[in-house]
């Protein structure tokens, strides 16, 4: 058999054969609904703690909040997501049965809050003063002046670091397979399993990985385009 | 400081809390019929995942280790566990809420693995094999791992042998006792002590690289390893990718469940 017969073989027997391919776009799809609804629950969750601990810095109240929430902090990023996944799933919900998919979301979007509540506290702390000054001179109060002046600033500011986080997020969640979650690794890993075959398997997953990161960069520095456009000067 | 430990010792609290109230499924499968739509928890790549995949309806848990799809099923979040019998024997005397079902599935033979082509290596390995099991080293071996009188001693290596022929690296995935575990930081069991037994003979040095059961066939064709020992039973699919030894051991699928 020469090589490319044999190649032609494996790509039969890594993708067609008992319709393994399946296993990629099953894994793909989990993979996707886990990703989207941490990044969901990390947004709105880091958005949270970061308004928390800004307000604290800028202002000194809310210190018994801000006291929980930088409990979270040092908990969360001090300890791996393999680690925070493997809790959740066998000692948090240790005797209930329940949706794998579920613990994924909760632990990877848990993890990711602490991420993005930093990032979106450090675009709120990169605002001037004055900018708090000015709001507070219009008549707005705080909430306001955070929502109509600090925060569209700041979010142009953080956007590549929040996208960063996100495709960090996205390939992180290739680790819970060990939740025997078949997310797109895992995916990879039972073709694997099947053919003992390693190169196509890996490369194909990690294909998919490039591409739906590209495409999450793609979107983003589109984004920042359309953010720069208001921008004078 | 002491307000954030008295917090943690709080959350875990209300974990274990949390751990003790909840109710575990009482268990529903009493033979292999009843695994028809079950949840069944395997480790990935064994023959038992093959198995389980096999039954009809069921949904196949495929975890990284054996003892993370016990643990599952203890926790009532699969059904049953399809598993080796010997490993399986291991975790339910670890576990007394669990047992394994009288009606085990079909016998295999755990052999050795080796890149196709490396005859040389393979006939050499066989012969040591031959001559083992032929002067009771190997049955010798396995009284110390298996049955009532275990002493879990591992074999002493013969230091008069002189080590000149090479490395001999061993794949293996150390999650399978009594066959390859980690005790006190070290591998051990009746494949490592075996491997060493033939490397005595052959004047080899013995290197083991723990991997994922997975990875451990890729590992051998790839020549990372030159031997897979992992309790691999000789399957069709097995052999297209790597040859086989002579058989060193019998084992039976099993299926563990909760206790009624």
């Amino acid at each position: 058999m020469n090589f490319f017969e044999q190649f032609a073989d494996k790509l039969y027997s890594t993708f067609i054969e008992d319709a393994r391919w399946t296993y990629l776009t099953d894994g793909l799809k989990t993979t996707l609904i886990v990703t989207l609804f941490a990044v969901i629950l990390g947004v709105i969750l880091g958005f949270l703690i970061a308004v928390i601990r800004a307000t604290h810095d800028k202002t000194g109240k809310l210190s018994i909040l801000n006291f929980f929430a930088k409990v979270y902090l040092t908990v969360i990023r001090g300890t791996p997501v393999v680690v925070q996944l493997l809790i959740i799933y066998f000692v948090i919900f240790a005797s209930f049965n329940i949706d794998k998919t579920f613990v994924a979301v909760l632990a990877f979007g848990l993890n990711s809050a602490a991420y993005v509540a930093e990032i979106v506290r450090s675009g709120i702390m990169s605002i001037d003063n004055g900018q708090f000054e000015a709001g507070a001179s219009l008549g707005l109060n705080y909430p306001r002046t955070m929502i109509y002046i600090i925060m569209p600033q700041a979010f142009r500011n953080i956007l590549p670091a929040l996208a960063n986080e996100f495709i960090v997020l996205l390939k992180e969640t290739s680790v819970a397979g060990y939740i025997a979650l078949t997310d797109l690794t895992k995916g990879g890993d039972i073709i694997r399993s099947a053919t003992y075959e390693a190169f196509l398997p890996l490369i194909a997953v990690a294909l998919i990985y490039l591409i739906m990161v590209m495409i999450l960069s793609g979107l983003v520095s589109k984004l920042e385009r359309r953010l720069s456009k208001s921008d004078r000067g | 400081m002491k307000k954030t430990f008295t917090l943690m010792t709080a959350a875990a609290m209300l974990a274990v809390a949390m751990t003790a109230c909840g109710g575990v499924p009482a268990n529903t499968v009493h033979n292999a019929d009843d695994l028809v739509n079950k949840t069944i928890g395997c480790q990935l790549g064994t023959t038992g995942y093959v198995f389980a995949g096999d039954v009809e309806g069921a949904t196949v848990e495929p975890y990284n280790k054996g003892a993370d799809a016990v643990q599952a099923l203890k926790q009532g979040k699969v059904d049953a566990v399809i598993i080796d019998s010997e490993p399986a024997k291991v975790f339910v005397e670890k576990n007394d809420t669990l047992q394994i079902l009288p009606d085990p599935f079909v016998e295999e033979e755990y052999a050795i693995a080796y890149k196709k082509g490396n005859d040389e290596l393979g006939d050499k390995i066989d012969a040591a094999l031959t001559q083992l099991k032929e002067d009771g080293t190997l049955d010798e071996i396995t009284t110390h791992w298996i049955g009532d009188d275990a002493d879990f001693v591992s074999y002493t290596p013969d230091e008069s042998v002189s080590r000149d022929n090479g490395k001999l690296i061993m794949a293996t995935n150390a999650e399978f006792p009594p066959y390859e575990s980690i005790e006190n930081g070290k591998i051990v069991g009746i494949d490592v002590d075996m491997m060493q037994a033939v490397c005595d003979v052959l004047g080899m040095e013995l290197v083991i690289e723990n991997m994922e059961f997975g990875s451990i066939i890729a590992a051998v064709d790839s020549g990372k390893a030159d031997v897979g020992v992992a309790g691999l039973s000789v399957t069709p699919d097995r052999e297209k990718n790597v040859s086989f030894t002579q058989g060193y051991a019998v084992s039976t699928q099993v299926i563990i469940v909760r206790k009624d």
